[in-house]
């Protein structure tokens, strides 16, 4: 299939959720200056919103009587090393009352703020505690107010964020002896493990410095 | 690291002396990452009071294998395989979600023959997963006969999908663009033996815990969950729905032909274990309707898209047809390129709402893929349920939300 080329019968196949325009709508008047784009794709609604103001539309949107996303399905986050803002962080909103669904994207991230910060969400819902664990922990986003925001899948004392696009692939040095020879379990590490190297064609480059370890609370 | 977990393996954080000689301390422990009663590898660091639980927090990661991350270096083609790996107890319902997530990258819709065997063999991967989750939650809570006759049924799911596709349980036979080989035949025979002697063994499982006191006892009651909290934390599936809330993304966001089908949602009404429980058995009853219903529709004709570009052509024509050598060639080394742009496709696994979020930069191979997965965001109520219930209740408590460490980790 050619590119940008849609196969038959696309726009019976994903139709769009009957409240979107409503929700679209609520956004825009309750928050004219926070919304700064919403974008249609395959039927499914996303309003980009400006990423200091999220808490407050998400809190509006779970309490608008006529809406009620009294659900959060996910949040993740995409990395788009070339753009600035860097970080697209996703919100998948619910209503299971009205079956209302929209998408919440915000723009953060540059140069100077390697780990921006955002707020949480976990104050209008709970379950957001997990997503937002998940996307420190592979992104390096903060969310300001967040009840534990530690790491939740890599181990509390990893380097780097592994979900960007500029985490090396390869590369992790091991300590002397390597793993096939066991480290008693109560001498310290040897400096250096878990440092990573990028192993190039050329051989080993230099190791890059820890992307963000100066403000890492990990 | 090793050291500051020694130190937190074992701690009693408040004491105090009682009159007459007793003292009350608040230990926190260990339950897992090795425990047979988690289900995998999940930790619990459970404060307790004597039996009794104040605080739990799960500690999870140790089956994190990147999956996120190995799908962006791979084609939208071979990424498929990756999804197996997630909930490796419902392959094919996660098969099912990625695939169709791709086709709506794709702007593709599969024929009817692949719909169809879709809808049958996603509802029977919810029964073999069921019957996994049945087995071993009843072995945790002492009743061992169950696990055995469990697993004997779910040989036989097992069995049509060697059939369909040679695997037993890594099938990758849901691919996007429709199925990997056509339905062989004796398949529908299979299945139809199957409908015809399963109700009976879903009656010796009711027999066997439905009404019986122990089984009453240990999980009626037990670990609440009530509808508010089950909402506010994100659960899906029987989580949910065990406490009263009637959402299954089957009804609520037909996909895949679901719409076409005639089956209820069981719900349940007091948010314990033996609700959700329940709700899982009268799931099988709904799942064997759907294929019933499914089998007896089951149109003939193509089962994967018209369109070599997306679907490798077949064996003999490699050797043959020029055109469909540089197919497969292209196919197997490059793979197709969606139009850029992005989808959330939310689908109802054995386990929740699985939702796939793939972004598409127009190139050959997604650019992310996330996987909402309903074990991960399940797993958030758990602290909440087990809070002032007893450590043995943990055990019920963990088999009752039915997760998959590889779905929670990823």
């Amino acid at each position: 299939m050619a590119e940008g080329q849609t196969g038959p019968g696309t726009v019976a196949l994903w139709p769009k959720n009957p409240h979107a325009e409503a929700t679209v709508t609520l956004v825009r008047e309750r928050f004219p200056d926070a919304i700064s784009d919403v974008v249609e794709y395959r039927g499914e609604t996303t309003i980009i919103v400006r990423a200091e103001r999220i808490e407050e539309v998400c809190r509006a949107l779970r309490d608008a009587p006529e809406l009620r996303f009294n659900f959060l399905a996910d949040i993740t986050a995409v990395d788009w090393p070339e753009r600035e803002p860097r970080y697209d962080v996703v919100y998948h909103l619910l209503s299971l009352e009205t079956s209302a669904v929209i998408r919440l994207k915000l723009r953060v991230g540059d140069d100077e703020t390697p780990n921006p910060e955002i707020a949480t969400v976990t104050t209008v819902w709970p379950a957001a505690n997990f997503f937002e664990r998940e996307v420190f922990d592979l992104f390096g986003i903060r969310f300001s107010g967040h009840p534990n925001l530690t790491r939740i899948l890599m181990p509390s004392d990893w380097v780097g964020h592994p979900l960007r696009k500029d985490y090396p692939l390869t590369g992790i040095a091991l300590p002397e002896p390597h793993w096939g020879g066991q480290i008693p379990f109560d001498q310290p590490l040897p400096p250096g493990t878990g440092a990573q190297t990028l192993r190039t064609p050329d051989g080993v480059a230099e190791a890059p410095a820890p992307p963000n370890d100066a403000d890492d609370t990990r | 690291m090793q050291t500051e977990e020694r130190a937190t393996t074992l701690e009693v954080d408040e004491s105090e002396q009682l009159e007459g000689g007793a003292r009350r301390d608040y230990m926190t422990i260990n339950m897992g990452p090795q425990h047979p009663s988690t289900h995998g590898v999940l930790r619990l660091i459970l404060t307790l009071d004597g039996e009794t639980i104040v605080k739990a927090q799960p500690d999870i990661g140790y089956l994190h294998t990147g999956i996120e991350k190995t799908a962006e270096g791979k084609s939208y083609f071979k990424a498929l395989v990756v999804t197996d790996r997630m909930d490796y107890l419902a392959p094919l319902a996660n098969n099912l979600g990625y695939s169709l997530a791709v086709e709506k990258l794709l702007g593709i819709e599969v024929p009817e023959r692949a719909l169809y065997a879709r809808v049958i063999l996603a509802e029977l991967q919810r029964i073999a997963s069921h019957l996994v989750w049945l087995g071993t939650s009843a072995l945790d809570l002492g009743a061992q006969s169950v696990f055995l006759y469990c697993f004997r049924e779910r040989e036989i799911i097992l069995d049509i999908f060697e059939l369909c596709s040679g695997v037993r349980m890594m099938t990758s036979y849901i691919m996007p663009g429709g199925l990997q080989a056509d339905l062989p035949p004796g398949f529908e025979q299979r299945v139809r033996d199957f409908l015809a002697l399963f109700p009976k063994r879903l009656r010796e499982y009711h027999d066997l815990l439905t009404n019986n006191r122990l089984w009453v006892d240990r999980t009626k009651g037990i670990c609440k969950l009530p509808a508010e909290d089950a909402v506010r934390l994100g659960c899906t599936g029987a989580t949910l729905r065990g406490s009263g809330v009637a959402y299954d993304v089957r009804k609520a966001f037909p996909y895949g032909g679901y719409e076409r089908f005639d089956f209820d949602i069981p719900v349940g009404a007091n948010g314990d274990v033996y609700d959700r429980y329940l709700v899982r058995m009268l799931e099988m009853d709904q799942s064997l309707r759907i294929i019933q219903q499914a089998l007896d529709g089951l149109p003939g004709g193509p089962w994967q898209v018209d369109d070599p570009k997306i679907v490798p052509p077949p064996k003999y024509m490699v050797s043959s047809n020029m055109e469909a050598l540089i197919h497969h060639f292209k196919l197997y080394t490059e793979g197709y390129r969606p139009p850029a742009g992005e989808v959330y496709v939310r689908t109802e696994s054995p386990k929740g709402e699985l939702g796939f979020y793939m972004v598409s930069d127009g190139s050959a191979r997604p650019y992310r893929m996330h996987v909402r997965a309903p074990s991960f965001a399940n797993l958030q109520a758990l602290p909440l349920m087990i809070q002032g219930a007893f450590v043995a209740d943990v055990v019920a408590a963990i088999g009752s939300i039915d997760i998959v460490l590889g779905e929670v980790d990823r």
